[in-house]
């Protein structure tokens, strides 16, 4: 075989080593590389690694429970089931079976199809909440066909319900899901993530930190579609750590429930107003009312916007917490507060009387009294609600006793509640009527003596401060929760009653009040005489009031056809039972209600008569005035004897 | 001749035997990495038979005096040609391109035979063109052409790896032949300008893309979305490697691999296994039996007794290290990813069966030397 003739190789010779040697550079350099990522930035890439095939699933905690002081359940979580979808496992058709099954119509479609179609590629593979809280038919459809639909996941999830509805609403507050504000403003320390629920009012939202509970976790293997791995063939990874979820607290509040239904009931004929109940022993409060209400169970669900514009709109103002969050011109009820300031006042003599026409003449103005009732002393201006005898009080004693007896009760300070933006009310000084009104005038002395000048004040307000006229000066702390429990119903602590301040008050000035009030109610000439409980076993005191509106305070989009009626005036009642041995101070206030003894008297009355008769029937003797030798009940006991003497 | 050199004296050993190794590992690799998936789990035996029949190729092509492919080259480089020109009529559809041809059971990829048919091509040229004066740019034109019949048709599947790789085993064989300085610079400047042209007309958007996320991650300004988007496969695969540490998760142990978050872990990506799976140590056994084959074949070629054998062992050499080179590269993240397959290593058919071949041919040279 003739093979082509050998050619001259010398021109390549020199080049193979040049060319060896930058080929062993070359790879020399590559393993330089390996070596990096291998062993000096091993650690960074082992992490991401290991980040890669773990995913967090967090476990929710179980919100706590409230409960009222009874132990009935005001709060609760009831299961509910989320669909999640996993885009990335979802055939076009498979959207359109999930949209039959679950029974949406025309626009819930598209905004599912809308939805769907926004998500970024790379969180395709995710689970993505797309409804929650679905109904029963519609978890029935999906579990049946759940095999047919690997991108569809049912994931039972707690949901808050509230027994209650409207019932006190304001004060037990709602839940609903965090928004992005709420994120940004909480920070990443706080622990809450897009989905989470938070508390939005009341004691939902001031006791969030002891109902939400921590969040667990459980890590899990994943591939890098996000599948999880059964197997843990051996990864040198733990397969599956659990950190389980840690409940929040139970809290028992001091709030009874039975007591707000009968609240409701004798709420029944006015349509907005609010009651407050404290236990004048402790400072516990057994009711918070505020009228009209919303049913909380609606917002935790999402309320139409339509609907929500109803509630904002709605003139009675549903939204507004009237025990708390408002602040109202106290009126007569403040009367016993001018009149323990009076008393203060040496040489002052409660016994003197003051001649009432009917209004009192001061300058060219023309003060105004109920009615002309004759010759007064202090305990029966109290009794029947005398003005004039408080114009002649405030002149002797001037503005600044008043405010100061005023403070001392908690007037114009926030009682420490804890929820709802409580508002501080208003004790108006000298100053205060120089910079507003250019000066300062007697009359304004003696509208605050009246409680129709510019004190403002809340009915929990009003509350613990006819609980410390009931207790002999000891003014409460409000307190809204008895104890903290955990969910398996062990105490992790009892709350007790915190006193703020105690009164130093005259035994003698305390019984002229507490026979005045007693006197309000029992007294034929009484402002509240006739609003008793026909066949009635609960002695009470208290006082009425009928605080004016000021013109101009009410709002301007006001149906004309509907302003008169919120031209009236609002109705007061202040007070507290047994008058003998006081256990629970109540306020009433019907907003435009007209008269105290003839609007809020009633329901008060009636309330303490089914909150505390059945116990009177059923209390055993020792509780009877005649065996009680506390110096409490001293000034209760006096209280009736002078009533007698009244009649 | 003097002495009479039996065949144990001629065969080469060490080729033989790094070549071995490399197939080995490639297969015991190749059987992890698949392991996951099941559509591919089978690959490992598919390999098997790819190197089984490569190795009968590359014995008969090692068998037959290799003056004999000098006399043939332009057959079997036309053969080459239009191999690659049925592609377009029958070929068939992968991701986009266009490289596969389907022969009944098996499917070909004559991009990958197109690099021998070159390299023979070329050698068969500068065998009848001994020049002892340095090569002028007009020199180079015919070579040129050469290179870019196949090229252009490789481009156009398109398959920018492996039309990359024809041109750099092309530049590694012209500068073993002395080039004027001249001639180097206007090479080099047209290379430079040619650039933006090409990065503008015959770059698709996603070879753009796989370019821009590479320029991102090594200057460290690489973010989330990034790295999620254009740049998961380089990621993931530095993860893969830099996890593995120096001794390596163990066999079947690298998770990067087992849940599946490296990409084309069998034929563009199992250095990335490898080195997950065996850490530093295996890295430098494996980046050491390629340096080792790149040297000696040079060494081969260096001991070549004729021009035709010196120029293909140095183009089989110039195509392994580029294509290690590449990959490598690729699979660290300090090169952009394209397409290149690591020799022998990588799962594929046409590729093992290709580098059989070149490993035969230098077999064939290695063997060769003391003849004549």
């Amino acid at each position: 075989m003739q093979l082509s003739p050998r050619r001259e190789v010398g021109e390549f010779r020199k080049r193979y080593k040049w060319m060896a040697l930058t080929a062993i550079v070359v790879f020399s350099l590559l393993v330089g590389r390996m070596a990096q990522l291998q062993l000096v930035q091993y650690d960074e890439w082992a992490r991401i690694a290991r980040e890669n095939i773990t995913k967090t699933i967090s476990l929710p905690a179980t919100r706590g429970i409230l409960r009222d002081a009874r132990g009935r359940i005001i709060a609760e979580n009831r299961p509910s089931y989320v669909v999640y979808l996993t885009p990335q496992l979802l055939a076009p058709e498979d959207v359109a079976r999930v949209a039959e099954l679950m029974n949406l119509d025309e626009a819930e479609r598209a905004a599912l199809q809308r939805r769907l179609d926004e998500i970024p590629s790379h969180r395709r593979t995710h689970q993505i909440e797309m409804f929650g809280d679905i109904d029963r038919e519609q978890l029935a459809a999906l579990e049946t066909h759940r095999t047919d639909l690997p991108g569809v996941d049912v994931v039972p999830k707690p949901a808050r319900t509230y027994p209650y509805g409207h019932l006190g609403a304001h004060a037990v507050g709602y839940l609903n899901e965090v928004s992005a504000e709420d994120l940004e403003r909480l920070g990443a320390d706080a622990g809450y993530r897009a989905g989470d629920v938070i508390g939005r009012m009341g004691v939902e939202k001031g006791w969030e930190a002891y109902l939400r509970g921590h969040r667990g976790y459980r890590r899990v293997l994943v591939d890098a579609r996000g599948r999880r791995q059964r197997e843990a063939r051996g990864f040198g990874i733990a397969h599956e750590e659990v950190e389980p979820p840690t409940p929040g607290h139970d809290l028992v509040l001091t709030l009874d429930m039975e007591l707000m239904t009968s609240i409701e009931r004798a709420f029944a004929g006015h349509p907005s107003g609010s009651v407050v109940v404290v236990d004048v022993n402790s400072g516990r409060v057994r009711a918070l009312y505020s009228k009209p209400s919303y049913n909380v169970n609606s917002l935790v669900a999402g309320m139409p916007q339509a609907d929500y514009a109803a509630l904002r709109d709605d003139p009675f103002r549903p939204l507004i917490d009237k025990t708390i969050y408002e602040s109202y011109f106290p009126g007569s009820t403040f009367k016993p507060f001018s009149a323990l300031a009076a008393l203060d006042q040496p040489g002052f003599d409660p016994n003197h009387r003051v001649e009432c026409i009917g209004y009192y003449q001061i300058g060219t103005d023309r003060k105004r009294c109920t009615s002309a009732h004759g010759e007064v002393d202090m305990r029966h201006a109290l009794v029947q609600s005398c003005n004039t005898y408080f114009y002649v009080l405030a002149e002797r004693v001037g503005l600044e006793p008043i405010n100061t007896w005023a403070r001392r009760f908690g007037f114009g300070e926030r009682t420490g509640v804890g929820i709802n933006s409580e508002a501080r009310g208003f004790l108006a000084t000298r100053e205060w009527y120089t910079e507003h009104f250019g000066r300062f005038r007697v009359g304004d002395t003696m509208n605050t003596a009246i409680g129709q000048g510019n004190t403002r004040a809340t009915l929990l307000q009003l509350a613990l401060s006819y609980g410390a006229l009931a207790n002999g000066g000891t003014l409460y702390r409000p307190q809204l929760i008895e104890s903290i429990r955990e969910a398996d119903g062990t105490l992790v602590e009892e709350l007790p009653p915190q006193v703020a301040r105690r009164i130093a008050i005259p035994e003698e000035h305390a019984q002229i009040i507490a026979s005045g009030l007693f006197g309000a109610v029992n007294e034929q000439s009484g402002t509240a005489y006739e609003a008793r409980v026909v066949g009635g076993t609960v002695v009470a005191a208290g006082k009425t009031g009928t605080a004016e509106i000021q013109r101009g305070s009410t709002r301007r989009d006001l149906d004309p056809r509907r302003a008169w009626y919120f031209q009236r005036s609002h109705a007061w009642f202040a007070g507290y039972a047994p008058a003998s041995d006081p256990e629970v101070a109540i306020v009433v206030l019907v907003e435009h209600g007209g008269g105290g003894g003839r609007a809020a008297a009633p329901i008060a009355l009636r309330v303490l008569q089914d909150y505390l008769g059945e116990r009177t029937s059923v209390s055993p003797p020792a509780t009877s005035p005649a065996t009680s030798s506390t110096p409490r009940t001293n000034a209760a006991r006096t209280t009736s004897t002078s009533a007698s003497e009244g009649r | 001749m003097a002495t009479v050199r039996t065949f144990r004296d001629q065969f080469d050993w060490p080729l033989f035997v790094a070549t071995c190794a490399i197939a080995v590992l490639g297969v015991v690799n190749l059987y992890s990495a698949t392991s996951a998936s099941g559509a591919l789990s089978e690959a490992y035996l598919q390999q098997i038979y790819w190197l089984t029949l490569g190795a009968g190729v590359a014995t008969l092509v090692a068998a037959i005096d290799y003056r004999h492919y000098e006399r043939n080259a332009w057959i079997i480089y036309g053969g080459g040609i239009a191999l690659l020109l049925l592609v377009f009529l029958l070929g068939t559809s992968i991701r986009g391109s266009t490289r596969w041809i389907n022969l009944g059971g098996f499917s070909l990829q004559p991009s990958e035979t197109a690099k021998i048919c070159l390299i023979i091509a070329l050698a068969k040229y500068l065998h009848h063109d001994p020049k002892t004066e340095g090569r002028t740019l007009k020199d180079l034109v015919i070579p040129g052409l050469i290179l870019a019949l196949p090229m252009g048709l490789i481009l156009l599947q398109p398959d920018l790896g492996t039309g990359l790789l024809c041109m750099f085993v092309f530049g590694t064989i012209m500068v073993l032949t002395k080039l004027k300085i001249r001639s180097l610079v206007t090479l080099a400047l047209a290379f430079v300008f040619s650039a933006p042209l090409a990065w503008n007309y015959a770059l698709h958007g996603y070879q753009k893309n796989r370019v821009l996320a590479f320029w991102a991650q090594l200057m460290g300004e690489a973010d989330d979305r990034i790295i999620r988007t254009i740049g998961w496969h380089s990621h993931q695969s530095q993860v893969a490697i830099g996890s593995g540490g120096f001794w390596g998760k163990g066999f079947m142990q690298g998770t990067q691999n087992q849940f599946r978050f490296l990409p084309d872990q069998h034929s563009d990506f199992p250095f990335a296994v490898w080195a997950e799976e065996q850490g530093f140590v295996g890295t430098l056994l494996l980046i050491g039996l390629y340096a080792f084959v790149v040297v000696w074949g040079l060494r081969i070629a260096s001991t070549a007794k004729d021009r035709f054998g010196a120029v293909t062992a140095v183009g089989v050499t110039a195509l392994v290290f580029w294509q290690a080179v590449i990959n490598l590269g690729m699979v660290s993240g300090v090169l952009p990813v394209v397409g290149v397959t690591l020799p022998l290593f990588s799962y594929g058919g046409s590729s093992v069966l290709t580098l059989m071949i070149g490993i035969g041919l230098l077999m064939n040279v290695s063997m060769r030397r003391f003849s004549f």
